[in-house]
């Protein structure tokens, strides 16, 4: 055989070869192309958590479950089954989370409730708008979001108050705490959720050569520069719940909702103070 | 009337007609001919049929009509130049399937992308060999330009084509280069501001030469736009013309370098003659060509289909946040190698200016009249040296060379890049159990006992993570930046929501300088279908 009978030979047989491997390739695409998109939705899920994480969860909750006084949970199933009906979104729920992120919200639609943290009630966080994520971003976010639907817990709104409201009254007697209650109250009430959880827990625990907020409490009050009206420990925790704004420590600013007062029952007070009074 | 007519005339006039046709088509070649083509036979008529068709078409005219015998051994020219060539005609053809798909603005560029992966028959397929090709055509390019150096084919009659070669070198890297910014993810935005950031060093207008880049001065609709339009008109255009330059010299006009032994070595008068006779391109060359092709298609094919080679896509481009390890495409590494040499007009502009100019003027500058190996000691010394410094100064550019990252940051980063694939990703979701795992000297052999089929990824994941940290803290003699001294580390596994766990690592260590206690933390969301992505 000459050389090109040997290449006209190998050559066909190498066509052949690469067209089965097409071929098999082929077969796959649809469901490779499917298995993409779930992989896309996934990772998409993933970036959107980590931008829940450092964007969201101050006013929405850690787990997006909300803060009393301050704003909505998203992951409740009123959340997925009523709020577009509530607002008269006529597009999909998605759309109006997306809309909702990008845009903010001038007033809250349930200012008793949720307020919002000022004014407006939710700064818009697109780019376009002036804030700090892309479209892209946004569309992760909701993806994340609506992440949350199937595991949605029954809450259709803000549980009511078991019992009195504990008011503004710091010099009240409150009934005796339960250490482990208040433990509990603090994160489900979504005290983390802005007194930001550090490396050695929660924002009122010893870290960083300072102590707990149980020892702080009592000597803050007598520092020069206390500028509230409580005389016990018990009292400026108390003050510092309802009455967010009589005492500033230097370095802060009012951000915490002033309506606690109102949205806790004396008894959770006295819960949450006794907790606290424990971290030393 | 059967009777009458004359089968072996109409079978002669029918055959003659047809050979007539088939003139036509052929330029010059009959029926005979054409049979003597494909069973490789020497032409049946003379003047020679097979050379007529170079003088009437265009597209045979552009090719050679023979090249030398000796020029062609496989060992001579490895079929670089060919392969070279051929590459970029696969960049041109998936190019332009490519650009159907493709919108060039930052809010577009990487979500088209994922459509053409997800929603594109073959469209994943089409990126990768784009990306293959591109990358082969510069490894091919550099090759055949070190053949070239190596057997001296850049001497006399050749020097104005290997001066085009050194353009088409730039262009190949240009073309190169202007791809990877398109995909708009994280790999292209920050190679490629690394990149264009050797323009803001060209002394005088380097601002004027950065903005000219980059449309504005950062890289964004602008920038992407000029690249854009760079990748699929004005280089490619660049490319054909000068690669018909450099072509058409070499098969017009002096054909491939014979191996300098045929030339100036010792060997007997009918080798040489042998060497010197023609190999014809109707039918070797052009055979072989064909040839040549289905082999490449096979290895495009079976890189990606067998092998696995797959395009990269990173995450969206963010100008907010620049990864750790960033670093240039691997054909600029020793350029990034020499940018931690020194300054960065020197390093950046002026030495590879200098370097470039060297490269064009090789041919005046060599006054060697011999192309032996053996009789040019000096280049072939040059030339070993200059590769082996590429080499080293790649090695250089890595980011794991001279590159002082933090312990802590160090060891979380190889375990969860901020990009690309890592030892965490590929945990199975159903090994990663929620739970906290704490580093310490004995850390646990088995981390999830209570579950039957155990975690062995995990666990290997979470002793990787422990000994990385116990070594940075008790080991003795580390620089200090790699000191973790009285570390304390923790790995966190929450449920976070449907089928979505978050990892934590906490590192806390005294600081070396200041004692103080400082900790390092990042969170990592895993999806049970994110495939280690």
């Amino acid at each position: 055989m000459s050389r090109i009978n040997v290449e006209i030979l190998l050559g066909t047989l190498i066509v052949l070869l690469t067209g089965g491997m097409l071929l098999a390739y082929g077969i796959n695409e649809q469901a490779r192309m499917d298995e993409y998109k779930v992989a896309q939705a996934a990772s998409a899920i993933e970036a959107g958590a980590a931008l829940f994480d450092n964007n969201c969860r101050g006013c929405h909750g850690v787990q997006g479950e909300g803060v009393v006084g301050l704003c909505p949970p998203l992951n409740d199933r009123f959340f997925f089954t009523e709020r577009v009906k509530e607002v008269g979104w006529t597009g999909t729920l998605e759309d109006y989370i997306v809309s909702t992120v990008a845009g903010g919200r001038l007033a809250s639609t349930r200012p008793e409730l949720y307020p919002g943290s000022g004014k407006p009630a939710m700064p818009s966080w697109s780019e376009r708008f002036g804030g700090p994520l892309r479209d892209d971003q946004i569309r992760d976010l909701a993806t994340f979001i609506m992440n949350w639907e199937s595991t949605a817990p029954d809450r259709e709104t803000a549980p009511a108050l078991t019992g009195p409201a504990v008011g503004t009254d710091i010099t009240q007697e409150l009934p005796p705490g339960e250490v482990a209650n208040g433990e509990a109250l603090a994160t489900s009430k979504g005290c983390a959720g802005c007194h930001v959880t550090t490396n050695n827990g929660p924002a009122w625990a010893s870290s960083a050569g300072q102590p707990g907020i149980g020892d702080r409490a009592a000597t803050r009050i007598a520092q020069d520069d206390y500028a509230g009206s409580a005389t016990t420990a018990e009292q400026y925790l108390l003050e510092s719940i309802v009455l967010p704004g009589a005492h500033l420590v230097p370095g802060f600013q009012i951000q915490m909702p002033a309506n606690f007062g109102q949205s806790l029952t004396a008894q959770e007070t006295a819960d949450l103070i006794a907790y606290m009074l424990t971290v030393k | 009337m059967l009777k009458s007519l004359n089968f072996q005339d109409l079978r002669k006039k029918a055959g003659s007609a047809i050979d007539h046709r088939v003139r036509i088509i052929t330029a010059g070649m009959g029926l005979d001919e054409l049979r003597a083509v494909v069973r490789g036979d020497p032409p049946t008529e003379k003047p020679n049929p097979r050379y007529k068709v170079h003088t009437t078409s265009f597209l045979f005219h552009i090719r050679p009509r023979y090249y030398e015998k000796g020029s062609t051994i496989l060992s001579h020219t490895f079929r670089l130049g060919f392969f070279t060539s051929f590459f970029f005609f696969v960049e041109l053809f998936t190019g332009l399937i490519l650009m159907v798909y493709y919108t060039p603005s930052p809010e577009g560029a990487y979500q088209s992308i994922l459509e053409l992966e997800s929603n594109v028959f073959f469209g994943q397929l089409m990126r990768d060999m784009h990306r293959l090709g591109a990358e082969a055509m510069v490894i091919f390019t550099v090759l055949h330009m070190l053949r070239t150096y190596l057997t001296g084919s850049y001497k006399k009659d050749r020097s104005f084509t290997w001066l085009t070669g050194v353009i088409l070198l730039f262009v190949t890297l240009a073309l190169s280069f202007s791809g990877y910014l398109l995909p708009w993810d994280q790999l292209a935005y920050w190679a490629v501001t690394i990149g264009t950031s050797m323009a803001e060093a060209v002394p005088i207008f380097g601002e004027q030469a950065n903005l000219l880049l980059r449309g504005a001065p950062d890289i964004g609709a602008g920038g992407l736009l000029r690249f854009y339009l760079g990748h699929v008109v004005l280089l490619p255009l660049l490319a054909v013309l000068v690669i018909s330059v450099h072509y058409y010299k070499v098969a017009r006009e002096h054909g491939i370098s014979l191996p300098a032994k045929y030339e100036e070595g010792n060997v007997p008068a009918d080798v040489k003659k042998n060497a010197k006779g023609r190999l014809d391109f109707i039918p070797d060359l052009l055979s072989h060509e064909v040839f040549l092709t289905a082999l490449g298609l096979l290895a495009v094919t079976a890189g990606i289909v067998a092998l696995g080679y797959s395009a990269p896509l990173e995450s969206h481009a963010n100008p907010q946040q620049t990864p750790l390890d960033t670093k240039a495409p691997w054909y600029f590494w020793w350029l990034q190698g020499m940018l931690k040499l020194g300054d960065k007009t020197l390093m950046g502009v002026i030495l590879p200016g200098i370097m470039t100019l060297l490269l064009v003027a090789l041919p005046y500058i060599d006054r060697n009249p011999y192309r032996s190996l053996f009789k040019r000691p000096y280049a072939v010394a040059i030339g070993i040296l200059a590769v082996m410094l590429l080499v080293t100064l790649s090695y250089m550019g890595l980011p794991i060379y001279n590159i002082e990252t933090p312990a802590a940051t160090r060891i979380v980063q190889d375990l969860a890049p901020e990009e690309g694939p890592g030892p965490l990703y590929d945990v199975p979701f159903d090994q990663l159990q929620p739970g906290v795992y704490i580093v310490s000297e004995n850390p646990p052999d088995e981390l999830c006992p209570q579950i039957d089929f155990g975690c062995p990824v995990f666990t290997e994941v979470f002793h990787q993570f422990n000994d990385d940290v116990i070594y940075a803290a008790t080991q003795e003699g580390l620089p200090p930046y790699q000191q973790l001294p009285n570390a304390d580390a923790v790995m966190l596994v929450e449920d976070w929501q449907k089928d979505l766990r978050k990892v934590t690592m906490r590192i806390t260590w005294d600081d070396v300088e200041s004692g103080k206690s400082t900790t390092y933390e990042k969170h990592v969301f895993l999806h049970r279908n994110s495939g280690g992505e």
